[in-house]
């Protein structure tokens, strides 16, 4: 029973890690596109307020 | 003798390596604040959160451990994975404490810490969690770059007949190798602060997962999980897949660990500065949620890799260094350059959070009193950059450099158990209790240091250590640790209740 709940763990490591990287590689790579898109627009208001 | 290959696997090496620095060192010109510099300018959404606080917690360091919790306790050795999972979880989606955290818009913990218990608490919070954040990152140096000369097979002496500059420079591979990869973490965390370390920490994670996952597959593959299973119940028997009936683990481990976990979820300031660059506190929780299950990977996957060491090698040999060991024959070329690069992502990324984080709360609360009379970004944004600086001065020539005369562990175990035990009763009083004050956070701060060095101080004297390692033992100090914490905080805040002004 115990040898069966820590395999089935262990398969779950994998497949979700394996899955959360791909889905990250893509969502997270947005995610930094989004952040210096903002963070470039922030700048510029900065720098047209003074 | 370790099959890595310096043309092949030397090049996937590289190529991580110049990645990095590039993507580390292009976002710099978006620093224009304090804020920027800091936490991003509060603009990370959930995935790049979810990647940075994955890379941030998993080092070589953490790696090492991992494994060798797989090799000395079996299956059971991931037990604290899956109580850091629970606890993240809970406390993702409740929003416990982190939701009025995000909420108060600080920067450090301890700036919320003023809020409600004044200026000298602040400063004291500030002083606890630098001095147990250093000391604790202290050893990832020297302890990544062991595992790194382990598995790439590199020779710590001088060669036969070679004197000089070449002779030193060979005797001292590993401190030259580790310093210059601490230079090139520095510079774009000096550079581009939390903005290049989430840009780097998103490319890391993508690399670093790349590298386990396929290790671990190899592993599943040639060794077969029959194997493994075997190997577990031979050496420690059904405590070996169960942490109640492991000798040496028990419910005081299982108990230690739950509350170690919960405290560092909710006041690991490189966990929770995640938590502070969110874009809003629902990024946060979702950030925490999402990431919660990596946490039993973070304990299982290196677990399976010390369990491997434990059938190849056998149980009598060095506990620490055989999973590299292991891994340095067992991989063939060009996955020791995954296996190399994936390490390095891994340390690369612990190493530049950690340097902000600490960074983080010298500037906005230890320097706080200095800063009264309002600094220009300019200002600020050059002393945080010193600070950075500094500390990875610091981390050289403590860490890395000077020989260590003491017993560096005993040190971050103290210093540890100060911070965390006392600092999640902190922040739950400052964000639920009314009836909080700064005597009982005192109270608090002290008590969480009194149990931790009284426990190390007789464990030092020959007298009284054999009594105290029979009868006492770490988890049950440390349990008491919390308690007491708590405990001080309760009755120091009822005999001597908050000012007005306070609240």
């Amino acid at each position: 029973m115990a040898p069966l709940f820590w395999k089935l763990l262990a398969a779950a490591c994998l497949v979700w890690y394996s899955t959360i990287t791909v889905y990250i590689m893509v969502r997270g790579f947005k995610d930094i596109r989004e952040m210096l898109r903002k963070l470039k627009q922030t700048r510029n208001s900065v720098t047209s307020d003074e | 003798m370790s099959h890595f290959n310096l043309a092949i696997d030397g090049s996937i090496v590289g190529i991580y390596l110049l990645g990095t620095m590039v993507a580390g060192l292009i976002v710099r010109k978006y620093i224009g604040r304090v804020e920027d510099f800091l936490v991003a300018g509060r603009e990370m959404n959930v995935y790049l959160g979810v990647a940075s606080l994955a890379a941030t917690e998993f080092g070589i360091v953490t790696c090492m451990y991992t494994a060798e919790n797989g090799f000395r306790y079996g299956f059971a050795g991931a037990t604290p994975g899956i109580l850091y999972a629970l606890a993240m979880m809970a406390v993702g989606l409740t929003g416990f404490c982190i939701k009025p955290l995000r909420q108060s818009g600080v920067l450090t913990l301890p700036e919320l810490f003023e809020r409600r218990f004044g200026p000298g608490v602040r400063r004291a919070a500030g002083v606890v969690i630098v001095l147990g954040g250093l000391l604790n990152m202290g050893v990832f140096l020297r302890t990544g770059g062991e595992f790194l000369v382990q598995v790439t097979g590199f020779s710590l002496s001088a060669a036969p007949g070679a004197s000089g500059l070449a002779a030193w420079m060979q005797a001292h591979t590993l401190e030259l190798a580790m310093t210059v990869l601490l230079l090139m973490v520095a510079a774009y965390t000096i550079l581009g602060g939390m903005l290049s370390v989430l840009v780097t920490d998103y490319l890391q994670f993508i690399v670093m997962s790349a590298g386990m996952i396929t290790v671990t597959a190899l592993i599943l593959l040639k060794v077969g999980w029959g194997k493994l299973v075997e190997t577990v119940q031979a050496v420690h028997g059904s405590g070996g897949f169960n942490p109640f009936a492991h000798p040496q683990m028990g419910w005081p481990y299982v108990l230690f660990n739950a509350l170690l976990n919960l405290a560092a979820v909710l006041t690991w300031m490189a966990v929770i500065q995640r938590v502070l660059a969110a874009k809003d506190a629902r990024t946060g929780q979702k950030v925490y949620t999402r990431t919660s299950f990596f946490f039993v990977a973070r304990f299982l996957i290196p677990g399976i890799w010390g369990i491997a060491a434990l059938a190849a090698l056998g149980p009598g040999t060095n506990s620490l260094q055989a999973m590299p060991r292991f891994l340095a024959t067992f991989l063939p070329a060009g996955l020791m350059g995954l296996l190399v690069a994936a390490m390095l992502a891994a340390d690369m990324s612990t190493d530049s959070s950690y340097m902000l984080t600490w960074a983080s709360v010298i500037y906005n609360d230890i320097l706080a009193p200095f800063r009264r009379q309002g600094w220009t970004e300019r200002r600020g944004l050059r002393w945080n950059r010193m600070i950075v600086a500094g500390i990875g001065a610091f981390l050289l020539l403590y860490g890395l450099w000077y020989p260590l005369k003491g017993d560096l562990w005993t040190y971050c175990g103290v210093t540890g158990t100060i911070y965390l035990s006392s600092m999640p009763v902190l922040l739950i009083a400052c964000c639920y209790w009314k009836r909080a004050s700064a005597s009982g956070a005192v109270a608090a701060i002290a008590a969480g240091a009194v149990v931790p060095v009284l426990y190390l101080a007789l464990e030092q004297v020959p007298a009284t250590s054999a009594w105290v390692r029979a009868n006492i033992g770490p988890y049950y100090s440390g349990i008491a640790a919390y308690l007491l914490a708590g405990a001080a905080m309760v009755v120091g805040s009822l005999a001597k209740p908050a000012l007005r002004k306070e609240n």
